[in-house]
């Protein structure tokens, strides 16, 4: 399947090439030829280099991040293969679809403490836990947590991904349809560290009007993301997601 | 006796969580608040032997009072609390003023069936035993239902009783027994 992708891309290129040609440049037959001959090698030392480092990918999260990146600068998705690379690859059946299962079960345990979402870190902990020490269960990265749910958002599954703080990789990942609307995202934002927020929080430190604040802040507890305090001075909104998971550590 | 298990139970998440201190208003959020009350008060309670708790004193009770956030469930949180755990047979007032309610660890009927069980195994049929024998008697200082309260044993006894498992007897003025069938 490969080998079609790499010659349709050719052959696009050869189509561009006439275009050009109209308006002046020239790209030789030869030099086609070559390409298509590259593209080849590049693709058969991938399998390779796959094939000699099988072990390290299975075992180093870093490492198998490292040679996702490789194949996608060369346009190669062992992912988006028909032929199940990383079954063929890894023999586990299909790597990420397997985590993507475990994912969704674990997302579904926990629907009914959040709201239906989960921190990635808390997610990747559960899934580790729960996925035993057999010899074939390798070390798992929120790397690969993230792409397995992308793999399953091409299924229409309903799962989508929030950023809580991009610079420290931590995010939140929802279960249910339905999408968190920008404030409610950036409500949570604001609240990663503290785990809660308020109307006062939010007008000074996003200098939001208080309107805005406490119509969000209504929305987030009627969903149940969110608990009420009414005892810590003015009224905070608590949200378990956070909380939780500062509390795995 | 032996009693394992004093304090050494695990606080849930829940009760480091400050709004867990607050009656919730959302419906479906607020169910699962009281379920977690439900679970930890019977937790609490058969972790340090307790058979009653009291409105007036809660707050002496680090079940609803967590003084490590500052957080305390309002006297309306733990009569909610309660009427969660009567609902579904849990608990029940002592009193008729509702200061005072047990919590049923185990229940009046599970009582009964661990005394009886007890009466069997040991020779007690169709003699009398003195409530404080039961209670209080060296012969039951390795059982569970050692120390237990004595209305709490009244109502354990009553059931079985209601199943002719046991008659209860006033022995005297102050004594009351029990024979067990």
């Amino acid at each position: 399947m490969r080998r079609k992708a790499g010659i349709a891309a050719i052959q696009q290129k050869k189509v561009e090439g006439e275009k050009f040609k109209e308006k002046g440049a020239v790209i030789q037959e030869n030099q086609l030829e070559n390409m298509t001959k590259r593209l080849e090698v590049f693709k058969k030392n991938l399998e390779t280099f796959a094939a000699k480092h099988k072990e390290e990918i299975k075992k180093n999260p870093h490492f198998r991040k490292q040679f996702q990146e490789m194949c996608a600068s060369i346009g190669v998705d062992p992912l988006a293969s028909s032929k199940g690379f990383w079954s063929e690859m890894l023999g586990v059946g299909d790597f990420y679809y397997e985590i993507a299962v475990q994912a969704v079960e674990v997302c579904i345990a926990t629907q009914q403490r959040n709201g239906g979402l989960v921190e990635l870190d808390e997610l990747r902990k559960r899934l580790v836990g729960a996925r035993g020490r057999a010899v074939h269960h390798q070390e798992i990265s929120n790397d690969d947590i993230l792409r397995a749910i992308k793999k399953m958002n091409v299924l229409r599954s309903g799962f989508s991904v929030i950023p809580l703080d991009g610079q420290r990789g931590r995010y939140l990942v929802r279960s249910i349809p339905g999408e968190l609307s920008l404030d409610h995202t950036v409500v949570l934002q604001q609240a990663k560290n503290s785990g809660f927020s308020s109307v006062n929080g939010l007008v000074t430190e996003l200098g939001w009007n208080p309107v805005r604040a406490e119509k969000v802040l209504n929305e987030l507890l009627r969903d149940g993301v969110a608990w009420i305090d009414t005892q810590g001075g003015d009224t905070k909104f608590w949200f378990p997601v956070i909380f939780i998971n500062s509390k795995l550590e | 006796a032996l009693n394992a298990n004093l304090r050494s139970m695990e606080w849930p998440w829940q009760y480091n969580f400050p709004p867990f201190f607050t009656l919730q208003p959302n419906e479906d959020t607020r169910n699962k608040q009281l379920e977690a009350w439900r679970n930890l008060a019977l937790e609490y309670c058969k972790a340090n032997k307790q058979f009653i708790l009291d409105i007036n004193e809660a707050y002496s009770c680090p079940l609803f009072n967590n003084k490590s956030i500052n957080r305390k469930l309002s006297e309306e949180g733990i009569r909610t609390v309660v009427e969660s755990l009567r609902d579904r047979k849990a608990a029940n007032w002592v009193d008729t003023q509702k200061s005072k309610f047990y919590v049923f660890w185990h229940t009046p009927e599970e009582w009964g069936n661990l005394i009886y069980n007890w009466a069997n195994a040991n020779g007690m049929m169709n003699s009398v035993c003195t409530f404080f024998e039961l209670s209080q008697g060296e012969d039951t200082a390795n059982e569970e239902f050692h120390n237990l309260d004595e209305g709490l044993l009244l109502l354990a006894l009553k059931s079985l009783e209601s199943k002719r498992k046991a008659e209860i007897i006033q022995l005297d003025e102050e004594t009351q027994g029990v024979k067990f069938f």
